[in-house]
C-alpha cells in the first residue's frame, strides 16, 4: 500500500465484509521525556520547524534504567524514585518524524543520566475542535 | 514496543512500581491526572446532604516495553493493582513505533 503523505483522509466507506473502513492517514504522536530545564531550548527549536503547529506539555515525574538519584542530607543516602520532568508532545506527519527526534535530541541532550526518552506512535485521525476538520490540514 | 498506559489509584503507585521493578521492567513516567469510569465519580456525604465528586484523583502510569513483555507487565500491573472494589482503573495498549534514548542517540528497543 503505497503511503501518500500529502493526502487527506478518505471519506469512511463501508466494506463489503462489513468490518470497520480505516482513514489512510501518516500522521504520527511524538512523545517525549526530557528535563525541565530542556524545555525552552526544545520548544525554541521545534517551534522554527514549518511542520511543527504546536505542542502540548504534561509535567510528570519518572526514572528510568537508573531508578531515580541518590541525594545526600546531614550525612545520610536517600534515594528520589520519581525524578520531576516535562512530556512534551507534538503531532506531525510521518515524513517528518527523523527530523524531529534529531531536533529534540540534540536541543534535549547533555550527555548526563536522565536526558529522557522520544517515543514514537501512530495517530488515527486527528480533528481541529474549532472548524470540525479532520486530517493532515489539522497539523 | 508497546506503551502500556494505566490510571491506577495513587496509594498503588509503589507497589506496582515494585513489582514491576522485580519483573525488570525499569524505566516509568507519572502523571498526576483525574478520571472517572462508569460509574461517573463518587457519592460523598457531608452534614446530611449528598454530592458526587466526579473527577476522582488517580495516577496514570505509562510503561513503554518490548512486545514480548507485555503480556507480563499487564498482568502484573493488574494484579498489583487490583482492589476489587470500582475505582480501580484501567490498562491500555498502544502500539510505539519508534523510540530514542536522548543522552545517546540509541534508537529502537535499545532505547528502552
Amino acid at each position: 500500500m503505497v503511503n501518500t503523505l500529502l493526502e487527506e483522509p478518505r471519506a469512511t466507506i463501508p466494506r463489503a465484509s462489513g468490518g470497520d473502513a480505516r482513514e489512510r492517514s501518516s500522521m504520527k504522536l511524538v512523545v517525549c521525556i526530557i528535563r525541565p530545564e530542556s524545555l525552552e531550548a526544545v520548544k525554541e527549536l521545534l517551534d522554527k520547524l514549518q511542520f511543527v503547529g504546536g505542542m502540548t506539555i504534561t509535567e510528570v515525574r519518572g526514572f528510568g534504567r537508573q531508578k531515580g538519584q541518590v541525594e545526600h542530607y546531614r550525612g545520610e543516602a536517600y534515594t528520589i524514585r520519581f525524578i520531576p520532568k516535562i512530556k512534551v508532545e507534538v503531532a506531525v506527519q510521518e515524513a517528518h518524524i527523523e527530523q524531529v527526534m534529531t531536533t529534540i535530541g540534540s536541543a534535549a541532550r547533555t550527555g548526563r543520566v536522565g536526558d529522557g526518552k522520544v517515543f514514537v506512535m501512530d495517530m488515527r485521525s486527528a480533528v481541529r475542535i474549532r472548524t470540525g476538520e479532520k486530517g493532515a490540514s489539522v497539523l | 514496543m508497546k506503551l502500556i498506559t494505566c490510571i491506577i489509584r495513587p496509594d498503588k503507585l509503589d507497589a506496582v512500581t515494585d513489582a514491576l521493578d522485580k519483573q525488570h521492567i525499569v524505566g516509568m513516567t507519572v502523571t498526576d491526572v483525574r478520571g472517572f469510569g462508569r460509574q461517573k465519580g463518587q457519592v460523598e456525604h457531608y452534614r446530611g446532604g449528598e454530592y458526587t465528586i466526579r473527577f476522582i484523583p488517580k495516577v496514570k502510569l505509562d510503561v513503554v516495553v518490548q512486545d514480548q513483555d507485555a503480556e507480563m507487565a499487564i498482568a502484573t500491573i493488574g494484579k498489583v493493582a487490583r482492589t476489587g472494589n470500582i475505582g480501580d482503573g484501567k490498562i491500555f495498549v498502544i502500539d510505539v513505533s519508534n523510540a530514542m534514548r536522548i543522552r545517546t542517540g540509541e534508537k529502537g528497543t535499545s532505547a528502552l
